[in-house]
């Protein structure tokens, strides 16, 4: 199975990548999308480190981020030596668990140093 | 459509922990409120509250406290809209009377947080972001909060040291509220430039520290509101008159945003209140802004357009936003000492403002007779916002 790389949605009357998924275009209000692959590589535009970590995730801190992919963004976990990070960094996604929901496993994606 | 006052405020017992039910809570403040108005004669009751179905494990609470004020033969529905779910049911109880559907209308917030456990009080809270893009990832509302002061401490200077210096004003103005949950006086020593700061204030949410952070209240908030022209009939206290509301949205997700540090629904909800009430920003004497992070309090003025983009926090360091400074800010305390009970604080934000216009306000009481006054109720992470402007008659 090949590497999962993460999606957008691309309208398909204006053009508009979306990402998370909309019903509606949020430039046009057209319906219709196609899925298409985004850049698995970006810039951290901002960061936290959270000390106190809602229910589901096992670990007393935990990174969160938003990183920029050009023309979308995204919003995840990072794994990233606390001390080494910092804005404008290149970080890349790796698909794996991210927390438990109801005590089951959910995955997305974990943005790492490129 | 008709004119609109609010006749009576309550807030029932001290904010912070309370020990009866929630509906025991709310029914303090409600009465509160029908004291103050001088009337039960109430046609409609909307209620607000975020999250009794999943913490409380109650649901449909208007019915509930109707049933138990015996407030029959009103009529009554429960208002959740997030944070903004206070703001949102005064919103809804204005356009009640407004319309002419109803005469009089009784406005109850509440929210009994203290119940669960830290993580899973968040966790509730959390339920509030994007499902897929955000949720599933352990993003919680401090989390957002932190990644906006980021934001803002690189792209405007703004440091850890003005978000103390807002908490400090907070702490000060609550401990002049007998209703404020922290009543506690803090210095910048104490939480930010000495040794024992580090464990007085820990980072909770880098550079978010503790006292960036409103506490987690239970609390509740009544008002009651009625057209102009019965207020005139039955009310021997000063008229305050509902003149403006508004509403704002945004996309869910933070990351969506061209510009993640402007609140769009901040500024749309203003604009709309603003216009409404026929005032321009200079009219307005003093702000209740949805500080549940101090950073918030800097990014709502600047996005309702009170300051310029990156310009808050330099007026903040030069005392403007004090009681008795040019445009008080937060006098109650706001989120962060008043407390944040979710559904509560649009309706105890609207309090505060008919308390400090009808001149009630006591040692916290802003000079020189203010006359019009605007709050912000900022729900999610700023995607549905409702803003309201009082004004006296």
């Amino acid at each position: 199975m090949a590497e999962k790389v993460p999606i957008g949605y691309e309208c398909l009357n204006c053009g508009k990548i979306h990402y998370p998924k909309h019903g509606r275009c949020l430039q046009c209000k057209h319906q219709d999308f196609k899925n298409v692959t985004l850049p698995s590589e970006g810039t951290l535009i901002t960061y936290t480190i959270l000390k106190a970590p809602p229910t589901g995730i096992d670990r007393s801190s935990l990174l969160l981020g938003i990183i920029d992919l050009g023309e979308v963004r995204y919003t995840g976990q990072l794994e990233v030596e606390p001390n080494d990070i910092r804005l404008g960094m290149k970080l890349k996604a790796v698909w794996k668990k991210v927390r438990e929901i109801n005590g089951k496993p959910v995955s997305g994606f974990v943005w790492f140093p490129l | 459509m008709r004119e609109v006052a609010i006749i009576g405020v309550g807030l029932g017992s001290r904010w912070g922990r309370f020990d009866g039910s929630l509906i025991e809570m709310m029914a303090e403040a409600s009465l509160d409120a029908i004291t103050d108005a001088g009337t039960d004669e109430i046609d409609a009751v909307f209620v607000a509250n975020m999250g009794a179905g999943r913490i409380n494990n109650q649901t449909a609470l208007a019915s509930a406290l109707i049933d138990y004020l015996n407030l029959f033969p009103a009529v009554g529905a429960s208002i959740e809209n997030g944070p903004a779910s206070g703001g949102t049911a005064a919103r809804i109880g204005y356009m009640a009377i407004a319309s002419g559907i109803h005469d009089c209308v009784m406005v109850t917030g509440g929210e009994k947080m203290r119940v669960a456990p830290a993580p899973v009080v968040t966790d509730f809270i959390a339920t509030m972001s994007h499902p897929e893009a955000e949720y599933i990832y352990g993003i919680t509302f401090p989390s957002l909060g932190a990644m906006l002061a980021r934001i803002y401490f690189n792209k405007y200077g703004v440091t850890s040291e003005d978000l103390a210096r807002i908490a400090i004003k907070n702490h000060k103005n609550g401990l002049m509220n007998p209703h404020a949950h922290i009543q506690q006086k803090i210095t910048m020593e104490g939480i930010l430039t000495s040794r024992e700061a580090k464990l007085n204030n820990p980072m909770i949410a880098d550079p978010l520290h503790l006292y960036d952070v409103c506490p987690v209240t239970d609390g509740a908030a009544s008002i009651i509101m009625c057209s102009l022209e019965k207020a005139k009939e039955i009310s021997g206290k000063r008229l305050i008159k509902f003149t403006g509301t508004g509403q704002g949205m945004d996309t869910m997700a933070v990351h969506e945003r061209e510009d993640p540090t402007f609140l769009k629904a901040v500024k749309d909800a203003s604009d709309q209140a603003l216009v409404m009430a026929g005032l321009k920003r200079k009219d307005i004497n003093f702000a209740e802004i949805h500080n549940a992070f101090e950073i918030l309090e800097i990014a709502e003025l600047e996005s309702a357009g009170f300051y310029e983009r990156g310009k808050a926090h330099l007026a903040i360091r030069k005392g403007e936003t004090e009681i008795n400074g040019r445009f008080p800010v937060n006098p109650s305390g706001g989120l962060k000492a008043r407390g944040h009970p979710v559904g509560a604080t649009g309706v105890a934000q609207l309090c505060e403002l008919v308390w400090q216009l009808r001149g009630e306000a006591g040692e916290r009481q802003i000079p020189n007779n203010p006359k019009h006054a605007y709050a912000i109720n900022f729900g999610g992470f700023g995607n549905n916002v409702v803003a309201t402007i009082l004004s006296k008659t």
